[in-house]
């Protein structure tokens, strides 16, 4: 089995797992850092932490009771979130996020249709990098402001409000009502009319662009910024590195620091999301290694390249 | 072989001189043929790669092939592309020291032995130019870019401009604009084989070529495997990467398959004398290095020659079926996958070097330098400092194609072979 083919059984796994394992009971807690959208109804299995952090960052409740298991809950789930964050990183965009692997699948179908993929020129990619940031603050800054009484209620959990995820993954749960536009009031009307365009113009995106959500994901943000954290992570010997490219042909990121870097070790850019494409098609013994901790998950080979290390001749050109 | 007359039939001296070196140039050829069959280590799956060597002139290889050719000079026109046409990258035969007499007047006294071996060559064949349906020529070294030229000149052989088709390499690889500009003559190399071979480039036929490639790419990393261990003498590596061009890539994956089991079972040298070989590319029946460094006790267990392990690329990532995306896969791989010391921005070149060192495969490095081989000649001045500084024992031997420097060589090879082991 090669490391694509396990990736997809796991993203897979993971997608069944999160969208219709809470039809089994089973309850992951409200921290998980990828998209598990809890609008998908009763059968999410865990919920994406993106949404507890807007729900509850309220300060104003934070301090109003210390006492109040209201306030020590959300303590517990940024704790949790953390472990998992530091257990795996970004491996929850690349191999566990539900809404990635929809991403994926658009990707399958248009190499399947052999459609020409749209190039984001670096140009364009180091203008767009910023938004998702932007998105953070916005779903950071906007709670605290409703809990405060500057802004109106309507407001609460403003990103999940305007998330692909929340439109997006309740139809494989056959639920479509997060389509409907919502006129109860302006601001109502205002963010579902918003949500309505993303959520038809953002497949498209999706499917000329691999991985194109993932550019704008606050989260793929919020676990960078949290790197330090992290014992998983993608590192270089740059000193085994011929230049070749591959590396950045293959990242669904288009990430080019890996291809680029020199000197340091250290190639785990804020776009990565740790998928270890990169590595499986660098032919440069050793050059590129996902790492846990001090140990060696994945590390690049000639021999792997060449199909040698698993079904021979088969993997690159599939 | 076949004898031609002379371009002026007037002429009986010069008819005189392609007769008496047609015949040497036979000779060399068969001589090195039967040298490595009655090697101790020659077995039958081997005999598959000289039956190739023993007759890789145009003629022989379309009937072998029984696919229209494509003359190309250096590996930097990707051979993926000819394939997706049914057409055959055919490269011009460049190892015969004795061919270059026939173009040593005209041309300046030191160049590249490989272009001037290969002009001569070209004279000794009759209908040479009309063997080929195009040229695909890119301008890598200095050598290369003034070849048509020298043809003219040395040969009287003009190409038709119909048929030539020049590719612009960019010498920056790192660049956003350099790749972009080599995808764009990619682009172009395609539409001229469009148009040449009156056939629209299906992305399924790209990609099959690309599954073809693939597969060689993986016998032949196999082969460099064994070769990591001592087990593949520099002769057979050689010999079986040389026969790459003159047989369709199908049938020379299916016999290097074939003769791998025969390397797997063989017995492993002691590590002493293991080294790397860099340098100017090595075309049979120039065996000369490759036989001394062996009297020395030398073996090659790894190279960056692109007439050896840079034989062509493989790997080709595809992560866009479509006809750019293949395309710009292809291209990147043949531009910044490549090692070829003609680009400016090289420096990477030395950890194709450093890297499997430090595996532990060889202790030194052997360059060579064919005389008028000026990009490798530069080079081995730049490699030598970063690698001794990896601890590697380096040797530079400058040579040309002649047999003249053979015992000079075998000293320094020997002296060079204690000094490892001191």
């Amino acid at each position: 089995m090669t490391v694509r083919q396990l990736r997809l059984l796991v993203q897979h796994l993971s997608f069944i797992i999160l969208t219709y394992g809470g039809r089994l009971g089973l309850n992951l807690g409200q921290a998980l850092p990828c998209f598990s959208c809890p609008f998908v109804g009763p059968g999410c299995a865990g919920s994406c932490y993106l949404i507890g952090l807007q729900g509850r960052i309220g300060f104003g409740m934070v301090l109003e009771d210390l006492t109040s298991a209201w306030v020590w809950h959300p303590i517990g789930q940024f704790l949790l979130f953390l472990f998992l964050l530091a257990l795996l990183g970004k491996a929850w965009c690349g191999w566990i996020c539900p809404f990635g692997l929809v991403q994926d699948w658009l990707t399958m179908l248009r190499q399947k249709l052999a459609i020409r993929e749209m190039v984001i020129t670096p140009a364009w990619k180091k203008g767009l990098a910023p938004i998702k940031y932007v998105l953070l603050g916005y779903l950071i800054l906007v709670p605290p402001l409703v809990t405060a009484g500057i802004l109106h209620d309507d407001f609460f959990r403003p990103f999940c409000n305007i998330c692909p995820g929340r439109s997006i993954m309740p139809l494989f749960a056959l639920n479509p009502s997060y389509l409907a536009i919502n006129n109860n009031n302006d601001v109502f009307l205002g963010l579902s009319l918003t949500l309505l365009a993303v959520t038809g113009g953002l497949p498209v995106g999706m499917f000329f662009k691999e991985r194109f959500f993932c550019v704008f994901c606050p989260m793929l943000a919020l676990i960078h910024v949290l790197k330090p954290m992290t014992i998983l992570g993608l590192v270089k010997e740059p000193k085994a590195c011929v230049g070749c490219g591959n590396c950045r042909r293959a990242c669904p990121m288009d990430v080019t620091e890996v291809h680029l870097e020199k000197v340091k070790p250290d190639v785990q850019t804020p776009e990565c999301i740790d998928c270890a494409s990169c590595v499986e098609a660098c032919a440069s013994d050793g050059a590129l290694t996902l790492k846990f901790w001090k140990y060696k998950l994945f590390t690049s080979s000639r021999r792997y390249v060449a199909g040698l290390a698993a079904k021979p001749g088969r993997r690159l050109v599939p | 072989m076949t004898m031609t007359a002379s371009p002026n039939p007037a002429d009986s001296r010069r008819s005189r001189l392609l007769g008496k070196v047609g015949q040497k140039d036979q000779s060399l050829h068969q001589q090195q043929i039967d040298q490595l069959r009655s090697r101790a280590d020659f077995t039958p799956e081997l005999d598959y790669f000289l039956q190739v060597m023993e007759n890789p002139w145009p003629a022989a290889v379309s009937e072998r092939t029984g696919r229209p050719l494509a003359a190309i000079l250096c590996l930097q026109a990707p051979l993926e592309l000819f394939q997706a046409f049914g057409w055959q990258p055919f490269k011009i035969y460049s190892g015969s020291y004795v061919t270059g007499r026939l173009a040593a007047n005209d041309l300046p006294a030191i160049m590249c032995p490989m272009l001037r071996s290969a002009l001569g060559a070209m004279q000794l064949q009759s209908g040479f130019l009309s063997s080929f349906r195009a040229w695909v020529l890119p301008t890598t070294c200095d050598w290369v870019v003034k070849f048509t030229e020298m043809m003219k000149i040395s040969a009287g052989l003009a190409i038709e401009e119909t048929s030539l088709h020049r590719l612009e390499l960019p010498h920056l690889k790192d660049q956003d604009d350099s790749r972009e500009r080599w995808l764009e003559e990619i682009y172009k190399l395609k539409k001229f084989l469009e148009k040449m071979t009156g056939r629209v480039l299906k992305p399924g036929k790209l990609r099959e070529a690309l599954e073809t490639y693939q597969r060689a790419y993986a016998v032949l990393s196999r082969l460099t495997e064994l070769r990591r261990q001592g087990a593949v003498p520099a002769v057979w590596f050689t010999s079986i990467a040389n026969s790459f061009f003159y047989d369709t890539a199908e049938n020379w994956t299916a016999a290097v398959a074939r003769a791998l089991p025969a390397f797997e079972g063989r017995p492993r040298p002691g590590a002493g004398g293991r080294v790397f070989l860099a340098g100017s590319p090595i075309f049979f029946p120039n065996f000369k290095l490759l036989e001394l460094m062996e009297e020395a006790g030398l073996t090659v267990v790894a190279d960056d020659l692109c007439s050896s392990e840079r034989l062509f690329p493989g790997a080709v990532n595809i992560s866009d079926h479509s006809e750019f995306g293949l395309l710009s896969a292809l291209a990147e791989r043949y531009h910044q996958g490549c090692l070829c010391p003609t680009f400016a921005d090289n420096d990477r070149r030395v950890n194709n070097i450093i890297n499997p060192a430090k595996r532990e495969y060889f202790e030194g490095v052997v360059f060579q330098v064919l005389k008028g081989c000026h990009p490798y000649d530069l080079e081995s001045f730049s490699l030598a400092g970063p690698l001794q500084a990896e601890g590697l024992k380096f040797l530079r031997l400058e040579t040309d194609y002649t047999a003249e420097d053979s015992q000079n060589l075998l000293t320094r090879l020997e002296a060079y072979r204690h000094h490892l082991e001191a």
